[in-house]
């Protein structure tokens, strides 16, 4: 893992991890707090997840009772919205990610759906918002919480998961229960989730109307001398691809052609094709497509490039996703240094 | 790239890998070459150190969820010397390492400004007013500033930029 910072921890994921398999092993998955008081320790046998709000029955509901509730599984990638940040030129303040703010697992745990029918939503309920043991260090700070459109929130898909990878998970990726948003960006994935409150209102705090706000352009894309344009919460995420089988730090002998192989992500849907170049981007071909996990999973691809002659060659992926969305040539920018999507070079020197 | 990434140290990976410490019981092992026919010294039997009551857990429908603990390593946070430097220390780690603002990429002074004023209007930093110059001073003068491949001059700034995600 690389440490980007200490506290509250920041840990990256290296590029090489996804060369491994398109599931990111736990004990090498990103880590994202945002307030250093994070619980040390949880004890299992009294945590409650408290459902209220604009309910019939507000729950309490212990992890034996969860545990004994309908499960639900499925693969999806958790990427942080600020993922390959470090990349961004003009380069802008925050957690200087390179691309390992993600990996992919396999989530078991409840339909949110199944525990908010449990509760009986209410008529005129209009979002559902969530709340971690995590607090701010200094008194009086927003505490965080991330909210859902109640559509969204009761769209089966939204998951309430004790399983990652087959195991409980590790305690600084939300130990014992954590959302999953299918699609979304994880800033909505909440860890160590205790509280979900149903809203007869639009969630007004600070993490979702001042916090994690993209302009709301194609992209999120904005020049960097732009100002007052609308904005939006980030919500659902890009197309993206990247090469893991070479990283491009050292030179390599020439070979008339090179397999590259790597991993790749539709965004809020599955992944149709992915396409290689080693021209710039002036030619492509197809490459392989590894096993469908799903439409919210990673998805291995492999094929051959030719390497026309000796020095730098430009290796380059391009995602098309299954609703047709492929990823541009041209990086997008946001002050932020959010939802990065363009097409990513990789720079290898043959000798 | 230029970013300055330090690998995690043994202890917090074997922290995140393991994420439960475990106690090992090494027992005396008595004998050994004593000279034929002399009594050998047993010691006294000597109650074992309490062990550590296995974590509480919970298990329905085929899994189980056992209460987890970790430790977090104590980063030495403060900021190098400098100007100003005990003002920064005094206002700013008590939330995050100084990590966090020593990876910065070069920003400018509006940035930083911006910054300093989010951390204390929005998360709460307990800065005074009249220190915010003095942060910001020191924050443009660490070395990992000097660096040319910074931000672009005329860069519009935006409430609520960066610093999330």
């Amino acid at each position: 893992m690389i440490l980007q910072r200490s506290r509250p921890p920041l840990l990256e994921t290296p590029m090489s991890v996804f060369d491994q398999s398109v599931f990111t092993p736990n004990d090498q998955f990103f880590v994202r707090w945002h307030w250093a008081d994070i619980p040390t320790s949880v004890d299992a046998t009294t945590f409650r997840i408290n459902v209220h709000g604009h309910v019939v029955r507000p729950l309490s509901v212990s992890l034996t009772e969860l545990l004994a509730m309908p499960r639900v599984q499925m693969a999806a990638v958790n990427q942080c919205s600020g993922n390959s940040r470090g990349l961004f030129q003009p380069r802008v303040p925050g957690a200087q990610w390179a691309h390992g703010a993600m990996g992919n697992a396999m989530w078991m745990g409840v339909s949110l759906r199944h525990l908010l029918d449990v509760a009986g939503v209410r008529p005129g309920a209009l979002a559902v918002r969530f709340g971690a043991l995590d607090q701010p260090v200094v008194a009086g700070a927003p505490d965080f919480s991330k909210s859902l459109a109640l559509d969204h929130a009761r769209d089966g898909e939204v998951m309430v998961a004790f399983a990652m990878n087959g195991e409980q998970l590790p305690l600084l990726n939300g130990f014992p229960v954590r959302l999953i948003v299918p699609g979304w960006f994880s800033t909505y994935w909440v860890k160590m989730l205790n509280d979900i409150e149903v809203l007869d209102k639009p969630d007004d705090g600070y993490w979702m109307a001042k916090a994690y706000k993209i302009p709301d352009t194609p992209m999120a894309n904005v020049s960097p001398t732009d100002k007052d344009y609308p904005t939006v919460p980030i919500n659902r995420m890009v197309p993206r691809s990247w090469i893991t089988s070479i990283a491009g730090d050292h030179p390599v002998a020439w070979q008339p052609t090179l397999p590259i192989g790597g991993i790749a992500m539709g965004g809020d849907t599955g992944v149709s094709r992915v396409d290689l170049s080693s021209d710039g981007g002036r030619t492509w071909r197809p490459a392989q497509l590894g096993p469908d996990q799903g439409p919210y999973s990673f998805r291995r691809f492999d094929g051959v490039v030719p390497i026309r002659g000796r020095g730098a060659i430009p290796l380059m992926t391009r995602c098309t996703s299954t609703a047709g969305v492929v990823q541009p040539m041209t990086p997008n920018w946001n002050p932020g240094g959010f939802m990065r999507g363009c097409v990513e070079t990789t720079t290898v020197t043959f000798g | 790239m230029s970013k300055s990434r330090t690998p995690l140290s043994t202890g917090m990976s074997i922290l995140l890998a393991g994420g439960l410490t475990s106690v090992i019981l090494i027992g005396a092992i008595a004998g050994g070459n004593e000279p034929r026919g002399r009594k050998m010294v047993v010691p006294p039997v000597v109650p074992a150190a309490p062990v550590a009551p296995p974590p509480s857990f919970v298990s329905a429908s085929g899994f189980t969820l056992t209460s987890a603990s970790i430790e977090l390593p104590d980063e030495a946070s403060s900021f190098p010397d400098g100007p100003g430097a005990d003002v920064v220390n005094a206002n700013c780690t008590s939330c995050h390492s100084a990590s966090m603002a020593l990876t910065q990429p070069r920003l400018t002074e509006a940035q930083w400004h911006s910054t300093v004023v989010k951390m204390r209007e929005t998360y709460g930093a307990p800065i005074a007013v009249g220190d915010i110059d003095a942060i910001v001073d020191y924050l443009r003068a660490m070395p990992s500033q000097a660096t040319p491949a910074g931000a672009a001059a005329g860069l519009a700034v935006n409430e609520g930029d960066g610093a999330t995600g």
